[in-house]
């Protein structure tokens, strides 16, 4: 390997960051595996990558970090990337959650996985950054039948501008070749037409220095170190002083105020009442208590009746589509069905949580030597 | 030596300590999966599968045992590895000092986690910590490259001094983070490195054989212990040596301590493992503003170079030493409190601080060590700092405690949609199969033996011969049941667990008390500061669960007793993965022949999915796996999954039931008698096949038809044992829906693998198995004496 890569732009220490966000299912741990490679075998740097790590759990959130340097320089760090020279979302869901763009700068620059590129702008706040960018990688993927995490690889490619498609079709070959030989092909052609499909969305006016410092964090005016760390960190509900002692948490059931609909993929359950025969199969097979069955009346006999759907908690999994004996659920692409006809929130609350928390928990992997191989329909984590 | 050939790598600690040990080679692993040393693990089955090691690797039922397999292996003669974390660090403690005092060494990696109350898998050195007592040399890699590196010098240390050596690094930050390093490219340079070696009492030298382990008291066990010392001793001459020997190999050369523009600092921070790397970049930073500071960190535990440290702390003003563990009531951690110590005896004068940071994994940025540089000049008298803990606040705090469900209390429970009454025995049911009178009497000690054990209302009649007979129960009818769990927990879509636990629930309809033990079902319903539990629940470690419900129950019985709490039945229920009904199997069967009124209910999705799906027990044979990889060496798991229900049964107690989702009027059924031998009776337990889409690598949507052919195929029966009674709930022979095991296997991506004609003979010995156990299921249920 002769080729040195002389990285365009790099922080304070000498590190071009680059931060991953998805959800577990989406490849992003194993895109930034690959990355990691890439930079040391083909590109002649230095290189870490590392995700954001705990229970393995699928649909839930996952954050990756990539840092690059020369060869001739340690790269020291241990910790995550606060300051990204690029932001890849996997998601556009994810953008509702603030800490997604946080720490973004002016020199950022971010690519984003989404149908409507042209809608984009309306979701970003006033923060200016160096460029956004976005692909429609879900459609990529179906229509070369690879995946999501490789199409996004040839989006980043391209944005970087430092990594050539040939040494992303080695690193491809090297991480997937030996395991799916026979998809490679398919999967090279799926980060080709990320290269050659990701697009500027909207420039938003971030400035020519690309050096990311941590500007973005550091604009409060703070008397000591100690002091810029604290007033730079998220208020914390459940402190030392607040929390119960022990750990022990007095608010039962509160994981109801999460919304896991970012965990579908595409598809979620229709509902069609005047097919349902209120037989209550859904119910049993409902990992995550979907269904509002109350009592009511049916053909004239008193018994518990399906009033609907509630769409926050629903993960898209169709166990009910697959067990309903008279197609009264039908799987639907969500996108066609805006409306969310028989959407019913949790009938047992006592009051409407103050706001719904997309995407739920905390990031998560802790096994890797399985994580390339092939999981889920459509699964690498 | 001559310095030999290198190659690069960019691995993970855990991956390339699994590459160290394979050049090695080890003759064994006993081990016991947990995070974040389970990579170990799985990498060393990984290359074992593709014949790339011979490595026998034992995966022992827990942490305990898995030290005992180490031992045992170590007295043998082998050159033996184990690798481990936390909690499974402690609970195979007892076993550690035993080893270092009867001198066999081994070498063990433990990448540090975390030990705590509220479970946490994040790393800190609460753990390691533990280990310094135990007699132990310990070597603290801070890096990916030491990790290798340390793992070689390891073992030709223990072997010098005849001890037991720990690895010791940073868990997910050393562990995961993927770093370039380098490694000899032969095997035969590392194991020429380590040598031969040498044992000084064979075991199986039979014509001259040897007792190890004497019981030994005064005069002589300080003795052995002052040996140890000495061998600890032998160990600060030698290192040195090793490290040396070591360097001229590879160029690396280590040393005691590691520092970073220490030698004219007049600040110095002290700390282990990954923080040291990054509080270099703040030196820098510091060092830009013409402050003198530094950092230091030390790569050797135990011995403890204490001499080495007096000379490199003396001429600092300011020393801060930080700890990423506390030893609670203390001056500060174990290391802290260490290096006061040395520098009280070598009479340094510097200001010295402790300060505790990190905990559970908290990161550690270039910012924080910044402000330790601060906290460590500023001019006070406190001398220990907690960094890092919050307030809180208060304002919020209040607005999230405001109710979102009401309590579940008793009467919103009892629908009436389930009753669960006694039933007369037809005596012409058994007429045709034996004697109905003895039978009665067997029955009848049965229930006999039990009562003296305190019960709370067992029923005037129940010396007669009944069984539980349930009403109702019926699908439409018990979805009135108020939902136990609350939704937005984080399992994955189409995951059986919250499914099976519904189903469980929606038939019992008085109050539940619920344990969960660790695992998938735990972690994705209480991630803090969120709970999905709308009652009473507690979490223990699963090696211990059924006790800790045994203890609950028993107290709540008390007070009810003594009019402290209302009368009213409580059903206390312990739910499990199959993995925690591994590692804790002595505990479920212990709780059970002790007959304590609850019911124990067990979710087997055939793994330790919560880790990353390495095999468990109860995984079929063949499956592939983390650790059961498939490949030219391997064919996936190697034995049968555990009859877990028969061993529940050979306890005695009253029930024994397994349940299936695809049969929800049997589960509902089950799950409400379950609870009235629970509440009335003694120990109950039940067990359902559970999905686990990701790692069983199916559509989630179809996960219930996976299920239906796990019963069908007879791989998973569906019976009951009630009374020492069995009964087959459902036999796919009679209804002619009884498939090959291979039809099930082939549904899962775990197991399709299977179908190749290379793999027939592993599915003709599961297949025979299967029918087997069916077999005796069957005769079971036609003779009650079986």
């Amino acid at each position: 390997m002769e080729k040195k890569v002389v990285l365009p732009i790099t922080d304070e220490n000498g590190y071009y960051q680059i931060r991953l966000e998805s959800i577990g299912g989406l490849g992003a741990n194993l895109c930034g595996k690959m990355l990691g490679e890439l930079g040391l075998k083909y590109l002649g740097l230095n290189s870490v990558s590392f995700s954001s790590y705990g229970s393995e759990k699928k649909g839930t959130p996952v954050k990756g970090y990539i840092r690059y340097s020369a060869a001739d320089l340690d790269i020291k760090l241990h910790s995550p990337i606060k300051n990204p020279h690029l932001l890849v979302v996997f998601h556009d869901a994810l953008l509702s959650d603030p800490s997604v763009l946080k720490g973004c700068e002016s020199g950022t620059d971010i690519i984003v996985n989404t149908v409507n590129g042209k809608e984009l702008q309306k979701t970003f706040g006033a923060e200016k950054y160096h460029c956004v960018y976005s692909l429609d990688a879900q459609k990529i993927a179906i229509e070369t039948k690879s995946r999501i995490n490789v199409v996004m690889l040839g989006a980043m490619a391209k944005v970087m501008g430092f990594v050539e498609l040939k040494d992303l079709n080695e690193i491809c070959k090297d991480s997937l070749g030996k395991k799916y030989p026979a998809s490679l092909s398919q999967n090279i052609d799926g980060i080709r037409r990320g290269y050659e499909e990701v697009d500027i969305a909207f420039e938003n006016g971030g400035g020519k220095d690309r050096n990311c410092k941590g500007n973005a964090t550091k604009e409060k005016d703070c008397k000591s170190v100690q002091e810029s760390v604290d007033c730079n960190r998220d208020v914390l509900i459940w402190g030392y002083e607040t929390a119960p002692i022990g750990g022990i948490n007095t608010c039962f059931g509160n994981s109801v105020v999460n919304d896991l609909s970012p965990s579908r993929q595409g598809y979620f359950p229709v509902f069609i009442p005047e097919k349902c025969i209120n037989c209550g199969l859904c119910d049993t097979t409902c990992p995550d208590m979907v269904f509002q069955f109350q009592k009511g009346e049916f053909k004239g006999r008193e018994m518990m009746v399906n009033k609907g759907l509630d769409y926050y908690h629903c993960k898209g999994c169709l166990r009910c589509v697959d067990v309903c004996p008279v197609h009264a659920l039908v799987s639907g692409v969500e996108a066609e069905h805006p409306d969310k006809k028989y959407f019913m929130p949790n009938q047992e609350l006592l009051r409407k949580p103050g706001n719904y928390e997309k995407a739920g928990y905390d990031g998560y992997i802790t096994s890797e030597a399985f994580l390339t191989e092939q999981r889920m329909k459509g699964g690498e984590v | 030596m001559q310095g030999c050939k290198q190659i690069m790598e960019f691995a993970s600690g855990n991956e390339i300590a699994a590459i160290a040990i394979k050049q090695i080679g080890y003759d064994l692993m006993g081990y016991y999966p947990i995070t974040p040393s389970t990579q170990i693990a799985e990498s060393l089955d990984l290359m074992k599968a593709e014949g790339k090691t011979d490595l026998i690797m034992i995966a022992a039922e827990g942490e305990h045992s898995a030290a005992g397999i180490c031992y045992g292996a170590a007295v043998g003669g082998g050159r033996v590895i184990n690798a481990t974390s936390a909690n499974g660090l402690l609970y195979a403690l007892e076993q550690f000092p035993v080893q270092s005092g009867t001198r066999y060494p081994m070498v063990m990696n433990v990448a540090c986690r975390t030990v705590s109350g509220p479970l946490s898998i994040k790393g800190d050195h609460s753990d390691i910590m533990y280990m310094l007592n135990a007699g132990w040399p310990i070597l603290f890699a801070h890096s990916v490259q030491q990790v290798y590196d340390f793992n070689i010098v390891a073992l030709r240390l223990a072997e010098a001094v005849r001890l037991p050596v720990v690895v010791a690094y940073d868990g997910f930050f050393t562990s995961h983070q993927k770093r370039r390093c380098m490694r000899f490219e032969r095997d035969e340079d590392v194991r020429n490195f380590i040598g031969k070696k040498n044992e000084p009492y064979p075991f199986f030298d039979l014509e001259h054989p040897i007792t190890v382990g004497s019981y030994m008291n005064e005069p002589d066990i300080i003795n052995n212990r002052y040996q140890l010392h000495l061998a600890m001793k032998e160990a600060k001459n030698i290192l040195p040596e090793i490290f040396e020997q070591y360097s001229t190999l590879c160029g690396r050369s280590y040393k005691w301590w590691e520092g970073y523009c220490h030698e004219d600092a007049e600040t110095l921070l002290v700390l282990l493992g990954s923080s040291f790397d990054t509080a270099t970049v703040a030196v820098d930073r510091l060092r830009k503003q013409g402050k003198k500071v530094g950092v230091l960190t030390l790569s050797v535990l135990r011995p403890f170079p204490e001499e080495e440290l007096a000379e490199l702390l003396r001429h600092a003003d300011h020393i801060l030493i930080a700890d990423r563990q506390d030893s609670y009531g203390g001056a500060g951690g174990n290391f802290s409190m260490e290096i006061r110590a040395v520098l009280q005896k070598y009479g340094c004068m510097g200001k010295v601080k402790s300060l505790v940071y990190g905990l559970g994994g908290k990161d550690f940025y270039v910012e924080d060590a910044l402000a330790m540089f601060e906290t460590a000049e500023e001019n006070d008298s406190k001398t220990l700092y907690y960094y890092g803990a919050e307030k809180g606040s208060f304002q919020q705090a209040k607005l999230e405690q405001e109710m979102l469900f009401a309590p579940l209390s008793a009467e919103r429970t009892n629908i009436s949609a389930t009753v669960v009454q006694e039933k007369q025995i037809e005596s012409q049911q058994y007429s045709e199969d034996g004697n109905i009178t003895e039978y009665k009497h067997l029955a009848d000690d049965n229930i006999t033996e039990d009562t003296h054990l305190e019960k709370g209302n067992i029923t005037e009649d129940t010396h007669l011969m009944k069984n539980k007979q349930v009403i109702g129960g019926q699908i439409n009818q018990t979805a009135a049941m108020p939902k136990r769990l609350a939704p937005g927990h984080g399992a994955c879509p189409g995951c059986g667990i919250p499914v099976n636990v519904n189903m469980l629930l929606r038939a019992i309809e008085d109050p539940v008390v619920l344990l969960f033990q660790t695992g998938c079902g735990m972690i994705v319903t209480t991630p803090y500061p969120k709970t999905s539990f709308k009652v009473p629940y507690l979490h223990n470690l699963f090696q211990n669960g059924a006790a800790t419900l045994s203890g609950l129950a028993e107290i709540c019985y008390r007070k009810q007793k003594k009019g402290e709490l209302p009368e009213g039945d409580i059903v206390f229920i312990m739910v499990s993965g199959d993995g925690g009904m591994d590692i804790g199997m002595g505990s479920a069967l212990s709780t059970a022949l002790r007959g304590h009124r609850l019911l124990m209910f067990e979710y087997d999705n055939g793994g330790y999915m919560n880790t990353g799906y390495q095999f468990s027990y109860s995984t079929p044979k063949g499956a592939v796996s983390s650790t059961s990889h498939v490949g030219s060496n391997q064919y996936g798991k190697q034995y049968f999954h555990k009859d877990m229900p028969q061993l529940m049964a050979a306890t005695g107690i009253p029930y024994v039931a397994t349940v299936a989702e695809s049969n929800p009027a049997d589960f509902i059924k089950k799950a409400a008698k379950a609870a009235d031998y629970a509440k009335k009776e003694g120990c109950a337990y039940v067990k359902a096949i559970s999905a686990c889409p990701l790692n069983w690598n199916d559509a989630p949507d179809k996960e219930r038809r996976v299920i239906e052919a796990a019963v069908n195929c007879c791989y998973f029966p569906l019976y009951e044992v009630e009374r020492g009674i069995t009964t087959l709930s459902y036999d796919p022979q009679k209804t002619g829906k009884k498939i090959p095991v291979l039809d099930w296997l082939s549904m899962m991506g775990r197991t399709k693998h299977l179908k190749k004609e290379e793999y027939g003979v592993v599915v003709e010995s599961l297949q025979k198995e299967v029918d087997r156990r069916f077999l005796c299921l069957q005769a079971k249920s036609e003779n009650p004496y079986l």
